[in-house]
């Protein structure tokens, strides 16, 4: 490789460094999930690399809370900036290691997000302008205690993206609950998602509960109520109207008995087209199907297309003595012999001593030039 | 113990990774062999990177499609992406086990016309081809991005044929499988 041609290479290897755009994030978001802070430094591909960012975080939640019972925590957001896209994410977290820092590490279970899934990391999208949000978790802890609960949010930017986290715990206190205190039941988790065009059926399992009553609301909407039935000891249903296209609405029940009362916190419950489905033997059938098609059709054309074999150097079987049966065929060409024009003349003699005629076919002429030690006779 | 979506993330590095370069060393094959680049000596080289990348990239694609099939959330194929992606990495095997057992049974006589050049090189392209579709796919499926969003591929869009199609499709792909390789043991056999 001569001198020229390696400059060009170094310089275009070095034109393509310079002219790539360095881009740590996921513009798109990574969808709402159980994560880690930061999803352990993955998120943004690489944590060391995000600036700080400006927004201001502040959690807050009702002032009491019991063991079993739902809870709401809510991240109000604001002095917000994000990338052309929009998109934001905001984690709940119980420490700030990366690691383990999911309120489900600290025995919390994540009932319902405002996005009406059930995870502690979920993702908006901010409209043009928009400078303040606010995202909504129903988490409900078992055991009794304070758990320092910490937010953080992921945005983009111009050109790098960026990590906030709250700079203190917000203290969330869970006292043992009250034994006569009306409630769903801990075993209770709300349905997070329907399908279109159907009512929803709830079914709510309570404890200490004598009558239920369910509101609901869609964004910007009234609250309604729903007519409640009690289905079973302890056990209550209500039917939410069917939603015509991808929407969310919330609901939530206020449970009444001999404690004082209880209102539930509200829950999402997203509406999604029905989920889309194929039947696997069919799917499996066609995958197998396109693998032998196609490679059967490759071999099949490959060796047909491959010219047939040359005879090898080493394939030697015209040497092989010729079958006995054969011996009249031979004769009879060298009975023709005398026929063919280029088989040089016989000397007076006949063949010479040792030559037999198929020597004199192919060689009599250079006996004749004398190059046998024979010569013009 | 690593979860299944940590293997899928290793095997399809593997496979993209393989099939890229083997893909990348098939259009270098197709340049030499029909004379557009000029560089005989080359040609063993890449012949030989082609074909090996390619076999370790083949030897990869299961564990990437059964991990790819346990990692994806909810149950079974429930979106038409993963559908597609099954379609793209079976398509793509199906070239490469073409692409491999031509190589393998008939040897170098797979360069020894510009129509079996052709064969090969489109053929080992079109395995390669594959692969990076499925990988753009599972990128769509997973951060609704790929790299391959500018072509406005139909990722949601899935052809599926009546079974009797499918049935008569793979008896068909067993039926050219077991004629061809009887052909090649034929032409192989007399060297």
């Amino acid at each position: 490789m001569n001198l020229n041609r390696r400059i060009y290479i170094v310089l275009f290897l070095s034109l393509l460094l310079v002219t790539s755009t360095y881009g740590a994030a996921e513009p798109g978001g990574n969808g709402d999930a159980t994560r880690d802070m930061q999803c352990g430094g993955a998120c943004h591909g690489d944590a060391s690399l995000n600036e700080t960012s400006m927004a201001t975080l502040t959690l807050s939640s009702s002032s009491t809370v019991y063991a079993g019972i739902p809870t709401t925590i809510t991240l109000t957001a604001t002095n917000l900036s994000s990338s052309s896209t929009g998109v934001v994410g905001f984690f709940l977290l119980t420490d700030t290691t990366g690691h383990s820092d999911t309120p489900q590490d600290a025995g919390w279970e994540v009932l319902s997000d405002s996005n009406g899934g059930a995870a502690n990391y979920v993702e908006q999208t901010l409209s043009s302008g928009q400078s303040e949000t606010s995202v909504s978790w129903v988490i409900r802890s078992s055991e009794t205690g304070t758990t320092p609960f910490f937010a953080a949010i992921h945005h983009g930017g111009s050109s790098s993206p960026f990590f906030g986290v709250t700079p203190s715990g917000y203290s969330v206190e869970v006292s043992e609950v009250p034994e006569n205190l009306p409630r769903l039941s801990p075993d209770f988790v709300p349905q997070s998602k329907r399908i279109l065009d159907v009512p929803t059926e709830l079914v709510l399992q309570t404890e200490f509960a004598e009558s239920v009553q369910v509101q609901w609301k869609v964004e910007g909407g009234a609250v309604m109520s729903a007519q409640v039935n009690s289905s079973g000891e302890n056990l209550w249903s209500a039917t939410l109207p069917a939603a015509l296209q991808p929407s969310s609405l919330q609901w939530r029940a206020i449970l009444q008995g001999d404690g004082p009362e209880q209102t539930t916190p509200w829950f999402t419950l997203t509406a999604e087209e029905a989920g889309w489905e194929a039947e696997e033997f069919a799917v499996y059938l066609q995958a197998f199907a396109l693998l032998f098609l196609i490679a059967g059709a490759v071999i099949a054309l490959q060796s047909r297309l491959v010219p047939p074999p040359e005879s090898s150097k080493y394939d030697q079987t015209d040497l092989l003595p010729h079958p006995i049966d054969a011996a009249p065929a031979v004769e009879s060409v060298i009975d023709d012999l005398s026929d063919e024009s280029d088989v040089a003349p016989l000397p007076a003699g006949g063949l010479p001593n040792g030559w037999n005629e198929d020597q004199w076919r192919w060689y009599g002429h250079d006996y004749l030039a004398g190059k046998y030690g024979g010569g013009q006779e | 113990m690593i979860s299944p979506q940590t293997f899928h993330v290793v095997s399809t590095e593997l496979v993209v990774g393989a099939f890229s370069v083997s893909g990348l060393s098939f259009l270098f094959c197709l340049l030499l062999h029909l004379d557009i680049l000029k560089k005989t000596d080359w040609k063993p080289m890449f012949d030989n990177v082609a074909h090996f990348t390619l076999v370790f990239g083949l030897a990869a694609t299961p564990f990437a499609v059964l991990s790819g099939l346990s990692s994806a959330p909810g149950e079974g194929l429930n979106s038409p992406i993963l559908v597609n992606k099954m379609f793209l990495s079976m398509t793509g095997m199906g070239f490469a086990i073409g692409v491999f057992a031509s190589r393998w049974r008939l040897g170098q006589n797979v360069w020894a016309t510009s129509k079996t050049t052709v064969l090969h090189s489109i053929a080992g392209l079109a395995a390669c081809g594959s692969m990076l579709l499925t990988a753009s796919a599972g990128g769509t499926f997973l951060r609704n991005e790929s790299l391959l969003d500018v072509l406005s591929l139909p990722y949601d869009a899935v052809l599926l044929f009546p079974t009797a199609i499918s049935g008569i499709s793979l008896a068909l792909g067993l039926g050219l499988l077991v004629l061809g390789w009887l052909r090649m043991n034929a032409v192989s056999s007399v060297h």
